[in-house]
């Protein structure tokens, strides 16, 4: 019985498995395993991305990536599908990134002093024939204070609605849209003062 | 002032992902999921057989309380009987080394 309705699952095709049914999967015992390979097919490049953005590093990525999806294991039961299965993941992403950036940092800094340490790592992750100015902007992405940089790639990159991003980093929309403005504004700023 | 517009950038980004990787992420995600679920269920078994042994032994110890078994005589009517050695060819070795380190004790 396991085993058909794991074939059923496959020949869908993950990404049209519904989140509702992933997060019955991911409740129930013989299925867990299942509703994890589910999510890494549909979500798993989404978070992987995400997560990147925040710490730049692959190394660093995967580690996240990893610890975000024992995570999902972990803690299944206390999803609650009051929000959308994306928005608990990403979150579960979200804090995985900023707990290795706090580690990071250690005692004496804070997440947002790693600005020119992370911004160096752009330049030696980058692949050779990457475009300069895509460059240019994920340094100044990494320059950002940690929400004003959460809050940007969940709009810009993810498409996110300020409604989804609500549930993912918890802050009232009114102080995302003003994070949102500040990280544009400076973006701007620095792609024009150092393009050439 | 000059403007740059944001929003005509490509979402590209200037960083590779390795190939396979999220193939290989999923099986090495599945296989510590695997191994946290023995271990669970490993300490399932642990805890439930160390909960029925713990029963076990409290059942044992109403049942037979400690030193039951003994049969230590009453000293207290030990005088009355009719003889002394006849009460002592009845005891046990165990019982008689006992006898004899309460009767030294009293002083009989």
């Amino acid at each position: 019985m396991k085993r058909d309705l794991s074939d059923s699952m496959q020949s869908q095709g993950s990404l049209s498995v519904s989140d509702e049914s992933i997060a019955r999967m991911l409740c129930d015992d013989n299925h867990v395993e299942q509703a994890v390979r589910l999510i890494m097919k549909k979500y798993g490049e989404q978070l992987y991305w995400h997560i990147r953005r925040m710490v730049v590093a692959h190394d660093d990525a995967e580690d996240c990536l990893q610890e975000t999806m024992i995570n999902v294991y972990k803690y299944r039961t206390t999803y609650s599908n009051e929000y959308p299965l994306s928005s608990w993941l990403y979150k579960i992403a979200t804090n995985e990134s900023l707990k290795l950036l706090k580690n990071r940092a250690g005692f004496t800094m804070s997440v947002d002093d790693l600005g020119d340490s992370l911004k160096d790592s752009v330049r030696e992750e980058a692949s050779p024939n990457a475009d300069e100015t895509l460059i240019l902007l994920q340094e100044a992405i990494a320059l950002l204070p940690a929400k004003q940089k959460m809050v940007f790639n969940l709009r810009y990159y993810d498409d996110k609605s300020y409604e989804e991003i609500h549930q993912i980093v918890g802050d009232s929309v009114n102080t995302l849209k003003t994070n949102y403005h500040y990280a544009v504004q400076k973006i701007k700023d620095y792609i024009l003062e150092h393009q050439l | 002032m000059k403007e740059f517009d944001l929003e005509s950038l490509s979402r590209e980004m200037p960083f590779k992902m390795p190939e396979h990787f999220l193939d290989d992420m999923t099986e090495r995600v599945v296989s510590q999921i695997g191994k946290q679920r023995k271990q669970n269920r490993d300490r399932k078994i642990v805890a439930l057989f160390a909960s029925v042994a713990s029963a076990a032994a409290v059942a044992l110890l109403f049942l037979h309380p400690f030193g039951s078994s003994l049969n230590i005589p009453d000293y207290d009517n030990i005088s009355q009987c009719a003889s002394v050695d006849e009460v002592l060819q009845d005891m046990t070795a165990e019982e008689l080394s006992l006898y004899s380190m309460m009767s030294n004790y009293y002083g009989n």
